[in-house]
C-alpha cells in the first residue's frame, strides 16, 4: 500500500478562492461507492415519491383541478433525484444514472404514466447532465443547480410532454406550462436539492465524497 | 505454458484444489488518518498474524478495530479519505488485488446483501472473480452447504431472518475460499439461538478450510474456546495486550472490564446511581401499581410491503395472500412502577407488541387500553391520540435507534419534546440525563456523527427528557460497553423507582434480571407471562416449534405451471420494455380520435391473450385512469375554443400507451432486467449491479421510511393536516432517510467492495453472469404484436 494524499495542499488564500473539490481521480473513473450511492439515493427517492404520490400530490392536484397548468408547479419534486445525485456524485452520468433508476422503481411499483417514466427519466437526468457537461463537472453551486433544474423541466416539457400529455393544449397555455415546469425546476429541484446536499454534507453523511470533504475542511480550517 | 492447476479445475472437491492453510497477514507501520480528524485513528500500527491462527480483536470503541480490519481488507479508502501510511500484506501481496484472499463479514448482513434471491447473492463474489457461470452453481451450493443453510438457492432473500441472512453473508466470503476470514461483531445483531448457530457455522467452516481469522467483538463468552490469541487495543488504538486467552482475559480480566469490554467471568457492572427526579414523570401522578397500558387479545396482521415484483413477498397459508401475522392472541399489562421484559427469539413479535403498547399502531385484531389517567381527557385508544398527546404520555426506543435522530445537535435532540410541550423546566433535567448518559461533551455535536452505542443513549434521553408515563424502549442496551451499560441501565431503574411504567424488549439476560416481570413471546403468541423475572429467566427456551404456517412462494409462474399462462408472462423484460416503448412511438402518431378509437379496441381485443384474464390489481390502472381523465380535461379546457373532440383525442391517446404499459410493467422481474440490461444490450456490469443491489433494498428503505414517521409522532412533531404542513414533513423525512440511505450505501460498498465488486474494473475483464438472459420466442412474438398495434395511427394518418 502506498501513501496516498488526496487533496492538494493549498494556500489559505487559494482555498478560500478554489473551495470546490472534485471528483477524486479521472472525473470518469466512478468508484464503486459512486455507483452504489447514486443507485440507493434512487431507491430512496422511490420510497419519497411514493409517499409524495400518496400523501402530498392528491392534495396538490385537487388545488389545481380548475387550473391545470399550475399542476405542472410540482414538476419539480420529480426533478430532484438528478439534481441531487449529480451534486454528490461530480460525475459524468451520475444525474443521468440517479434519475433512471428512480424511474425504474416508480414504474416496479406501478405508477400514473407507464413505460414513458422511463423516457421522462432518460430527459430530467439529461438535463441536468448539460448544464453540469457545459461547466465541465467543476461548478456544482446553487446557480447550477437551479440552472440544472431548469434545463432539466424545459427537456422534460418541450422533449415529452409537449407531445403527449398537453398535444392538444393552445400554444399560448403551452408556454404558460412550460414557465410553470421552468419555475418549479429552479426552485423545488435547484435550490430544494441544493439545500438538501449541502444539509447532508453538515450532517456528515457526504464523507465519501468531494462535498463532504469541503465542508471537514472549512470547519478544520476555522 | 499450461495454466495453474485452478483454472484447469476450478470445481474440484474441496480440499483437494488448496491444501488446508490459512494466509499469513503481515501489518507494518500503519498510519490512518482520515480528513477532518486531527489525530490518526492508527499510528504506526503493526501486528504479525501467522496462517491459520485466530485472533480476537478487543477495544472500546473507537479504538479503531473495525478500521484495522477495513484496512486488512484493502477497503479502507472505500468510503472515507485520508492520509494513509505503511502497508498491509496478505501472504506477501497487497489485499486489493482479489477478493479471493480476504473474507469480510460486516456486522449488519443486510448491508452484504446484493440480489433478490439466495444462489445469486452467494454468487456474487464468483461472477466478480469472472468465474464461468458452469463452475458458478456448484460453488454456491457447497457453500451454502458448509453454512447449513436451511434453503434452496432460490428462496428470496428478504424473507430471510436475522441470524439466516448472516449465514447467508457468509456463505457469500466462503465461496470464494478465502484463506483470511475477517468477522466484524459478526453475532451482535442476533438473539442466543441464532448467535450460536452462527457461531457454529463460522467454526465448521474455517476448520475445513484452515483459513486465518480476525475477529472484533464484544461479547466474548461464546467465542474465546475457539481463539488462539488475544489482541487488546487501548483507546488511542495501540495494543495494550497480545497473547493467549489465558496470559491476556484470563490474567487481567478487571484490566480490560476497566476499559468497558465485557470479559467472561467479571461480574455484571452495577446499575449506575441516577437521581430518580431525572426521570420522573412530569405532570402524572399515577401510583405504583396503576395499570398505565394493557393489550387485550392483540393480533397483528402485517401486510407485506409493495414489493418491486420478482423475488416480493411469500404468502403464509391462512391468512390473506401478502400478509403475515406477527402477533396473536396477546396479553400484556405494564403497570406504573415496574419494569416488564418482553423476551423471545427474533421474530417471535417483540418489537410489534411493544409498538401497539406505545401506541404507535393500530392492532388488528384485539385492542389496546390506557390506564384512567392517560386516557382521561382523550378520546379512543392510543393510536387515534394526537401526537402531541402521545409524545405526553409514551416514551420509546426504536430497535434502529440511529433513526431517532431529530434535531441538528445533540442537545436540541434531547429538548426537542420539552419545547413541543412548552416544559421550560425540563432543561436542566436534560443536561443532567446527558450527564449522565456520557453525552454531555457532545451536546453541541450533530447527533448524526455519533457512534451506534452513543445514538441509543441520546434515544433514551429522548424518550425519558419530558417524563412520559410509560417508557417502551426496544433494545434499549445493545451495543453498550460496561460503563455505559450501567449507565442506560441506571436511567431505567431510575425511571421505575419515580413511578414510570417500564417496558423493554430485549434479549440482554443481565437486564431480563433486573426486570420485575418477563413476558415471554414465540411465534407471536405470549407463552409466558411469569409474575417475577426468576422464573421467567428459569424457563429453558422453548423447543421451537414447527412452523404453523409452511411458507411457500408468493403465487408465481410456477404455481400456474398447466393452466393458460398469458404472453406476458413468457417473456423477459426486454420485450416487455419495448412493446411498452413501441406502443409509446405509435402514441405519438395520433391525430385523430379514430385512429386512438381503433387502437385501443385493438389493445383491448388483444389483452386476454398478452395478459391473461385473471390476476390483475385493477387497483395498479388506477393512477393511469385519472391521468387519462385529467388529460381529457384539461386538453378540452385549454385546447383552441375548448374543443369536446381534442379532449377526447388526448385522453384517448394517454390511454392507448399508458395503461398497456401499466399493466406490462407488472410481469418484469427488475432482477432478470439487469441481468439482460449487461448481458443482452451490453450495459457495463458495475451500474446495473449497483443500481440491482438498490432495488433489493427498496422494502427496507420503505420500513425505514414508516419507522421515521412514528418516531416523528411519538416525539409529538406529527404536522397537522394541509398542504403545506405535509410538505414541510415530507421534506424532513426526506433528509432524514437521505441520512441513513447514504449511510447504508457506504457500509454496502464496503462489503460489496471487500466481495470483489470493482474487480472487473480495475483487471479491464467483462464479470460473469450466474444466470443467463435468453431471448425466447415468446418476446419475437410479443414485439410483433406491439408493433402491428402501434402501427394502427401511423397507417391510418397514411391511407388517410
Amino acid at each position: 500500500m502506498v501513501t496516498h494524499n488526496t487533496t492538494q495542499k493549498l494556500s489559505a488564500r487559494t482555498a478560500r478562492r478554489l473551495r470546490t473539490i472534485l471528483a477524486a481521480g479521472r472525473v470518469t473513473a466512478w468508484r464503486g461507492v459512486d455507483l452504489i450511492t447514486a443507485a440507493m439515493l434512487a431507491a430512496a427517492f422511490g420510497v419519497v415519491f411514493w409517499a409524495f404520490d400518496t400523501f402530498v400530490y392528491p392534495g396538490v392536484s385537487a388545488v389545481t383541478t380548475g387550473f391545470p397548468p399550475a399542476g405542472e408547479l410540482a414538476l419539480g419534486v420529480w426533478l430532484i433525484p438528478a439534481v441531487v445525485g449529480g451534486l454528490i456524485v461530480r460525475r459524468p452520468g451520475a444525474a443521468l444514472f440517479t434519475e433512471l433508476i428512480a424511474a425504474n422503481i416508480e414504474l416496479f411499483l406501478g405508477n400514473q404514466w407507464g413505460v414513458a417514466v422511463l423516457l421522462s427519466g432518460a430527459l430530467q437526468g439529461l438535463g441536468v447532465e448539460i448544464v453540469l457537461a457545459v461547466l465541465l463537472w467543476r461548478r456544482f453551486g446553487a446557480l447550477t443547480a437551479v440552472l440544472g433544474g431548469i434545463v432539466s423541466a424545459v427537456l422534460e416539457i418541450v422533449g415529452y410532454e409537449w407531445w403527449s400529455y398537453v398535444a392538444g393544449y393552445s400554444w399560448t397555455w403551452r408556454i404558460v406550462y412550460l414557465i410553470c415546469g421552468m419555475i418549479s425546476g429552479g426552485l423545488i429541484a435547484g435550490v430544494g436539492g441544493w439545500a438538501l446536499v449541502r444539509a447532508l454534507a453538515r450532517a456528515g453523511a457526504l464523507n465519501a465524497f468531494p462535498l463532504g470533504q469541503e465542508v471537514r475542511e472549512n470547519d478544520t480550517s476555522r | 505454458m499450461t495454466p495453474p492447476a485452478e483454472l484447469r479445475f476450478p470445481i474440484l472437491p474441496e480440499g483437494s484444489r488448496r491444501a488446508p492453510v490459512g494466509a499469513l497477514v503481515e501489518v507494518q507501520d500503519l498510519t490512518w488518518r482520515p480528513f477532518g480528524r486531527a489525530d490518526p485513528v492508527l499510528e504506526g500500527f503493526s501486528l504479525r498474524i501467522e496462517p491459520g491462527q485466530r485472533v480476537l480483536l478487543v477495544g472500546p470503541s473507537g479504538s479503531g478495530k473495525s478500521t484495522l480490519l477495513r484496512a486488512i481488507a484493502g477497503v479502507l479508502t472505500t468510503t472515507e479519505s485520508g492520509d494513509l501510511a505503511g502497508y498491509v500484506q496478505i501472504d506477501g501481496r497487497e489485499p486489493q488485488g482479489s477478493a479471493a484472499v480476504v473474507g469480510l463479514m460486516v456486522q449488519d448482513p443486510a448491508d452484504a446483501s446484493v440480489a433478490g434471491r439466495v444462489g445469486r447473492d452467494v454468487a456474487f463474489g464468483l461472477e466478480n472473480e469472472s468465474v464461468p457461470r458452469e463452475n458458478i452453481w456448484p460453488r454456491v451450493r457447497r457453500a451454502l452447504a458448509t453454512v447449513a443453510f436451511p434453503y434452496g438457492v432460490d428462496h428470496p432473500v428478504n424473507a430471510l431472518s436475522g441470524g439466516e441472512a448472516q449465514r447467508l453473508a457468509l456463505a457469500g466470503v466462503l465461496v470464494l475460499q478465502p484463506g483470511l476470514v475477517l468477522l466484524d461483531e459478526p453475532s451482535s445483531m442476533l438473539d442466543p439461538q441464532a448467535a450460536t448457530a452462527v457461531r457454529q457455522a463460522i467454526w465448521a467452516a474455517v476448520t475445513a478450510s484452515g483459513a486465518t481469522v480476525v475477529l472484533v467483538e464484544h461479547q466474548l463468552e461464546h467465542w474465546l474456546p475457539e481463539i488462539d490469541r488475544v489482541v487488546a487495543l487501548g483507546a488511542d488504538g495501540a495494543i495494550t495486550a497480545d497473547g493467549t486467552v489465558e496470559a491476556t482475559l484470563l490474567a487481567a480480566p478487571d484490566k480490560l472490564a476497566a476499559h468497558g469490554v465485557w470479559v467472561p467471568g467479571v461480574p455484571a457492572p452495577r446499575p449506575l446511581e441516577v437521581p430518580s427526579r431525572l426521570c420522573a414523570p412530569v405532570g402524572w401522578d399515577v401510583q405504583v401499581g396503576d395499570v398505565v397500558m394493557r393489550a387485550e387479545g392483540v393480533g397483528m396482521l402485517r401486510r407485506l410491503p409493495v414489493g418491486l415484483g420478482g423475488a416480493g413477498g411469500t404468502a403464509v397459508g391462512g391468512t390473506p395472500a401478502g400478509a403475515v401475522l406477527t402477533l396473536s392472541g396477546a396479553e400484556a399489562v405494564v403497570r406504573a412502577g415496574e419494569i416488564v421484559a418482553l423476551v423471545g427469539p427474533s421474530g417471535a413479535g417483540k418489537s410489534t407488541l411493544a409498538a401497539l403498547l406505545a401506541g404507535l399502531e393500530r392492532p388488528s385484531s384485539g385492542s389496546v387500553i390506557a390506564g384512567q389517567q392517560l386516557q382521561s381527557g382523550l378520546r379512543g385508544s392510543p393510536a387515534d391520540w394526537s401526537s402531541v398527546e402521545l409524545a405526553r404520555r409514551v416514551g420509546w426506543v426504536p430497535q434502529q435507534a440511529e433513526l431517532a435522530v431529530v434535531a441538528r445537535t445533540v442537545r436540541d435532540d434531547v429538548l426537542s419534546t420539552c419545547r413541543t410541550l412548552q416544559l421550560d423546566e425540563a432543561a436542566p433535567r436534560a443536561e443532567a440525563l446527558l450527564e449522565v448518559l456520557g453525552l454531555a461533551g457532545s451536546a453541541e455535536t450533530d447527533p448524526h456523527h455519533l457512534s451506534g452505542g452513543q445514538l441509543r443513549r441520546l434515544a433514551l434521553a429522548g424518550a425519558v427528557a419530558h417524563g412520559p408515563a410509560l417508557l417502551v424502549l426496544d433494545e434499549p442496551t445493545v451495543g453498550q460497553d460496561r460503563q455505559t451499560w450501567a449507565a442506560v441501565v441506571g436511567v431505567i431503574t431510575a425511571a421505575r423507582d419515580a413511578g414510570a411504567a417500564v417496558l423493554v424488549a430485549t434479549h440482554d439476560r443481565l437486564l431480563m434480571d433486573l426486570a420485575d416481570r418477563c413476558i415471554r413471546l414465540d411465534h407471536g403468541r405470549v407463552i409466558e407471562a411469569a409474575e417475577s423475572a426468576e422464573s421467567a429467566a428459569a424457563v429453558p427456551p422453548a423447543p421451537a416449534p414447527a412452523p404453523t404456517t409452511p411458507i411457500s412462494p408468493a403465487v408465481g409462474p410456477a404455481a400456474r405451471r398447466g393452466r393458460f399462462r398469458p404472453l406476458a408472462e413468457r417473456c423477459g423484460p426486454l420485450a416487455l420494455l419495448g412493446s411498452a416503448v413501441l406502443l409509446l412511438a405509435g402514441a405519438l402518431a395520433i391525430t385523430r380520435l379514430s385512429e386512438a378509437l381503433l387502437g385501443v379496441a385493438a389493445e383491448l381485443l388483444l389483452a386476454p391473450l398478452v395478459l391473461g384474464w385473471r390476476g390483475h390489481r385493477l387497483r395498479r390502472l388506477l393512477p393511469g385512469l385519472l391521468a387519462v381523465a385529467s388529460v381529457w380535461f384539461s386538453t378540452w379546457l385549454l385546447s383552441p375554443h375548448q374543443d369536446p373532440i381534442a379532449g377526447a383525442t388526448a385522453g384517448m391517446r394517454i390511454a392507448f400507451f399508458v395503461l398497456p404499459g401499466v399493466l406490462l410493467a407488472r410481469f418484469i422481474d427488475p432482477f432478470a432486467l439487469g441481468d439482460h440490461l449487461a448481458q443482452r444490450l451490453g450495459l457495463p456490469g458495475r451500474p446495473v449491479v449497483a443500481a440491482v443491489a438498490a432495488l433489493q433494498r427498496f422494502e427496507s428503505l420503505a420500513g425505514q421510511w414508516r419507522e421515521l414517521r412514528r418516531i416523528r409522532r411519538v416525539r409529538g412533531f406529527e404536522a397537522a393536516r394541509g398542504p403545506a404542513a405535509r410538505a414541510g414533513e415530507l421534506a424532513a423525512l426526506t433528509f432524514a432517510l437521505l441520512v441513513q440511505t447514504l449511510r447504508q450505501a457506504g457500509q454496502m460498498a464496503v462489503a460489496m467492495e471487500a466481495r470483489g465488486f470493482s474487480l472487473p474494473a480495475a483487471r479491464r475483464v467483462r464479470r460473469t453472469w450466474a444466470q443467463s438472459a435468453p431471448w425466447l420466442p415468446a418476446d419475437t412474438a410479443l414485439l410483433v404484436l406491439a408493433a402491428v398495434v402501434a402501427a394502427i395511427p401511423v397507417a391510418l394518418a397514411v391511407l388517410r
